[in-house]
Parts: structure tokens; sequence; C-alpha cells
């Protein structure tokens, strides 16, 4: 059976780990960042970053590639105060897109997460798991992505063409 | 499989969580208990027959450590007992 959709597996993102209480956060970083998603496990978008608010005092910025030394020379990491962790991890996810009408339907194989525009709205993201390992999903215009740590890249690649074979 | 609520998630798969025992007893002072209390705090790790508390970890979502409580004998998660917090 055929599914419509497209699957891409996505070059390197620019992404950072970010850790510590929102006011500490901002007050360091808070010039560069989008602003802080309001909700749980949403996302917020601005000047090419998202902001992805994945936990408590936990979010993960991610910005194009080509921005990374921008990106690391105004969050300046080395400079963060105690209760702020700033982590370059940008080898450490690989992201996939599933677009098309039946993205949904795709997702619906590999995570067992309800991702129903009704639960899983436009600005979602959350931890969870696809085809059993740790992944971040969330929706994008047209479908979805998702991310799992780099070294699975391969494999998840391979499931994803049996799945829609 | 059990449908477990993250405060942070919300309802989400067994599988996303680790398992982190269950809430034991609180520390004795071990300068002024005596050794088989200390022995029993030690390696006793609370086993009833119905509601036991326990912590789980949601490793695979947003890594927040939580407690419920759970009935051994039906495996539901349940309300905690009237006489505890
Ligand atoms: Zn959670």
């Amino acid at each position: 059976m055929g599914y419509n959709v497209t699957i891409n597996r996505q070059g390197l993102s620019a992404l950072f780990d970010l850790k510590g209480k929102k006011g500490a956060m901002s007050d360091h970083a808070g010039g560069i960042l989008p602003v802080f998603p309001d909700q749980h496990n949403t996302y917020t978008q601005s000047a090419g970053s998202t902001l992805f608010h994945i936990g408590r005092n936990h979010w993960i910025l991610r910005g194009d590639i080509s921005a990374e030394d921008t990106l690391i020379s105004t969050l300046k990491p080395d400079q963060a105060p105690s209760d702020v962790s700033i982590v370059q991890v940008s080898d450490t996810l690989t992201f996939f897109s599933v677009v098309g009408a039946d993205a949904a339907q795709v997702m619906s194989i590999a995570c067992p997460l309800d991702l129903h525009s009704s639960v899983f709205g436009a600005d979602a993201v959350t931890y969870t798991e696809v085809f059993g390992l740790k992944a971040l999903v969330l929706r994008q215009e047209g479908g979805f992505e998702f991310a799992v740590e780099q070294s699975f890249g391969d494999l998840i690649q391979d499931y994803l063409d049996r799945a829609i074979a | 499989m059990l449908r477990i609520t993250c405060p942070y998630c919300g309802s989400r798969n067994e599988s996303e969580f680790l398992f982190g025992g269950p809430v034991g007893t609180e520390r004795p002072d071990p300068n002024t208990t005596s050794d088989a209390d200390w022995i029993e705090y030690l390696t006793v790790k609370p086993n009833p027959l119905g509601p036991v508390q326990e912590r789980w970890w949601h490793a695979r979502g947003c890594g927040e450590w939580l407690t419920i409580w759970r009935d051994t004998r039906t495996h539901d998660i349940v309300e905690a007992p009237n006489d505890t917090e």
C-alpha cells in the first residue's frame, strides 16, 4: 500500500540545550531567543530560530546550521551564570520531516502518541517515542518533523522506508 | 500497559517511563537508630498487597520524576489512601 507522503532526512541544525529558570535564561540570552513559549510542550519561532519548551526549566533552541557560530557568540555558553546551562548539541540529533496527506497515518505507525490536531496542535512539540526510540516530535506545516539521536538516523530511515513501502 | 499521567506532559504510555522503585520510609538517623532498624530501612522495600506509592521517571519524555499510587492487586493507578498524604 502506498502513502501520499514525502519523507526527508534533514541536514544538521544548530542546536542548543538550554536549562535553568526562565528568568535567569531570559536575563542571559533573552535578547536573541524567540519569545518563551507559554505552554509546556509547545514551540515559538522568530528570525529563523525555534525555541522548543520540552521540560521543566528546559528548552532546545534550533537554528540554521549556517547561523551556528553567530548563535554561539551571542548565547555565550562559556559566560553563562551558574544557574544557567547552555550546551551546543548540534551533532546529537538528526531530523526527519514527514509531510503530505498521509503524514499522520505514517506517524501513527511510528509513534503511539495521539498526534491528532485537536490534541497535538500547530505549535506542539514533545519528547516521546518513534519506533521505540526516544524522539522529539513536532508539528510543522503539512505534517510533522521528528528528531532521533544522530546514530539512529540510518536505522530510522530504513524503518520509514519499510513503513511506507 | 499502564497509562501514566505526567504533571508536565499529561497521559502517556508506560513505555515512556522508567520505574524508580517504591517510595520507602523516611531515612532514620544512622547514629541513633538500632542496627536492626537501619538494616530494615536499607534492605526491606514496601511490597504491600494493595496501594503502594511509587516513583516513575519520564525518561523518554520531559525528564520529570513523579510519584503515583498503584494498587498491586489490580495494577490500576489509584488515589492516595485516606491516611496518607
Ligand atoms: Zn513528562
